[in-house]
């Protein structure tokens, strides 16, 4: 077959089967606190997760009169909603000590509400199933694997320790911006990537790493 | 046609991603997800960016109006990006097009009023819902999932009017060839073939090619000239083209959803239209280009085999019937997974 002809047909092949590849609609700055037990073993994630303008906006839709701020009972469903449908989604939250990903128990404390700039946060407690000791170091990864939403962790609190062992202490590794990554790869790739990798969402994603003595 | 299977395979297993529904912070018209690289995923870059420079001009509107144009720019360059992304109402006007369409125009207009459609879909679901009714974020997304359903169901309507004709399209060429290679075979140039038995009003009798005896006796032309293409093939349909048109449109966008809601917050409500049909406007100029691409394709196709050619025809038909059969597949795949989840 003519090269000029399989280039259409492949192209609009991609174009005509394309899924739903989403680009990010929601944009969350994420503070995450992970709680360690009287033992020193990490024992829960606690997320503070603040959403972008527009969602934010979306999300407040309806729920209180207008000028005033909607509180945390106004978001007792949409929180429910949202805290009930994170197992299904790995929570958008990985823990790894060892290379293994720990699971998670069922989600707790959970709240949304509207700060003063009408930003809208969302509080929830993640905790492990089984608490664990921290060993040299462990990984905290927030990310949503389909890259809907695009988490990014906070410049100033990007995480804290609570009742962790003394001289533990955490460094933030962020990702190279996705335009300078991609536009790299735009040449080779446009042909040959029919199947690209399942974790773009992972791929540029900041990773908290905690190191322990 | 190795590449064609290809395109076929990648086509069928794409369906999957679409049963993400129900997820966490999802936005109505959800828009599920999937991974991407390459030059999706620099579209995925450019459109976060565009986002922001949109809710920015949105703002700026409170310091005069001048901001407007910037953000009818900003809208229309989102829509142009949009469409080049992935999208249900793309795919379907793309394979419609390549299933049955001849007719540029005709896939242009269908383009746009799909694009149009799409956005006053946005407009009236956030203009009604949340301005007449204080409707809850949770209550636009249902709306928005049924809006998603009815799409999707429209999807596999079309794609069920496809194949039904354009599997008695394929049959009826497929078994014109066998009675031709079998008359020429046996040397039968007129005993064997079909227009001899035929009736005058069936549908193969129109659809072929009067022919002079004579032509058809010269030792050097053995083959029997095939259905005129532009009589088999185009069968167009006001309805069919309607239902299409609504299929591909009922679906809003969650992009222009956030945008409508950002702007209602902000009080300039009026801008947020302005700026969803912006967007309708660059998705419409995509997605004609890719109802273009469509029609340029198969006629490359075509050309390349010879389109006269016994094989090609049957070619032509066949890549008609996959096209048809995909959009069939993909609307159930789609209704399947939005039903079961929503």
């Amino acid at each position: 077959m003519a090269p000029y002809l399989r280039i259409l047909l492949v192209s609009i092949g991609l174009v005509a089967a394309a899924p739903a590849w989403a680009h990010p609609h929601v944009w969350v700055t994420v503070r995450s606190q992970i709680a360690f037990n009287a033992e020193g073993k990490v024992s829960a994630v606690i997320h503070d997760w603040t959403f972008d303008e527009m969602y934010s906006a979306f999300a407040v839709e309806g729920l209180a009169k207008k000028g005033q701020l909607a509180k945390r009972e106004d978001f007792a469903p949409l929180a429910k909603e949202n805290a009930g449908g994170l197992a299904d989604i790995g929570y958008f939250t990985t823990v790894k000590i060892d290379g293994k990903a720990l699971p998670f128990g069922d989600v707790q404390d959970y709240w949304m509400e509207e700060r003063p700039d009408h930003l809208v946060t969302f509080h929830v407690t993640l905790p492990l199933k089984t608490p664990i000791p921290p060993g040299r170091f462990f990984t905290l990864l927030v990310a949503d694997p389909e890259f809907f939403i695009d988490y990014e962790f906070d410049n100033n609190v990007p995480v804290s320790l609570v009742g962790a062992p003394k001289g533990c202490s955490v460094s933030v590794a962020k990702p190279a911006s996705l335009q300078a990554e991609e536009k790299k790869k735009l040449d080779e790739s446009f042909f040959t990537n029919l199947s690209p990798g399942s974790d773009f969402g992972f791929k540029m994603a900041s990773r908290a790493i905690i190191a322990c003595p | 046609m190795k590449r064609l299977s290809a395109f076929l395979f990648v086509a069928a297993a794409s369906p999957a991603a679409a049963a993400a529904m129900n997820r966490p912070f999802s936005v109505g018209g959800g828009e599920g997800g999937g991974p991407a690289t390459g030059i999706v995923g620099w579209i995925l870059a450019e459109q976060a960016q565009l986002t922001h420079l949109m809710s920015g001009a949105l703002k700026g509107l409170h310091d005069g109006p001048q901001a407007i144009w910037g953000l009818a720019a900003l809208g229309f360059a989102y829509g142009v990006l949009h469409a080049a992304g992935p999208g249900h109402g793309k795919a379907l006007i793309a394979s419609y097009m390549l299933a049955n369409e001849r007719a540029l125009k005709r896939g242009l207009v269908m383009a746009f009023l799909a694009a149009m459609l799409q956005g006053a879909v946005a407009v009236a679901l956030v203009g009604v819902a949340a301005l007449i009714f204080a409707a809850t974020a949770s209550e636009i997304n249902v709306a928005a999932n049924w809006l998603e359903l009815a799409s999707y169901a429209g999807i596999a309507a079309v794609g069920a009017w496809l194949v039904y004709k354009k599997g008695a399209a394929f049959l009826a060429s497929a078994s014109f060839a066998l009675a031709s290679w079998r008359a020429t075979k046996a040397g039968l140039l007129y005993a064997g073939a079909p227009w001899a038995a035929a009736n005058a009003g069936s549908f193969l009798a129109s659809g072929f090619r009067a022919e002079a005896p004579d032509a058809m006796l010269d030792p050097d032309c053995g083959h029997i000239h095939a259905p005129d293409p532009r009589l088999l093939g185009n069968g167009f349909s006001l309805r069919a083209a309607a239902l299409t048109v609504l299929a591909a449109g009922a679906r809003p966008c969650s992009g222009a959803i956030l945008m409508l809601a950002f702007s209602l917050a902000q009080g300039l409500f009026f801008a947020g239209v302005l700026a969803t049909f912006a967007i309708s406007l660059g998705t419409a100029l995509t997605t004609g280009a890719l109802a273009c691409l469509a029609v340029f394709a198969k006629d490359a196709a075509l050309r390349f085999v010879g389109a006269q050619s016994r094989s090609g025809l049957i070619i032509a038909r066949g890549i008609e019937l996959a096209a048809a059969l995909l959009v069939l597949a993909f609307g159930l795949a789609l209704f399947y997974a939005g039903a079961a989840s929503g």
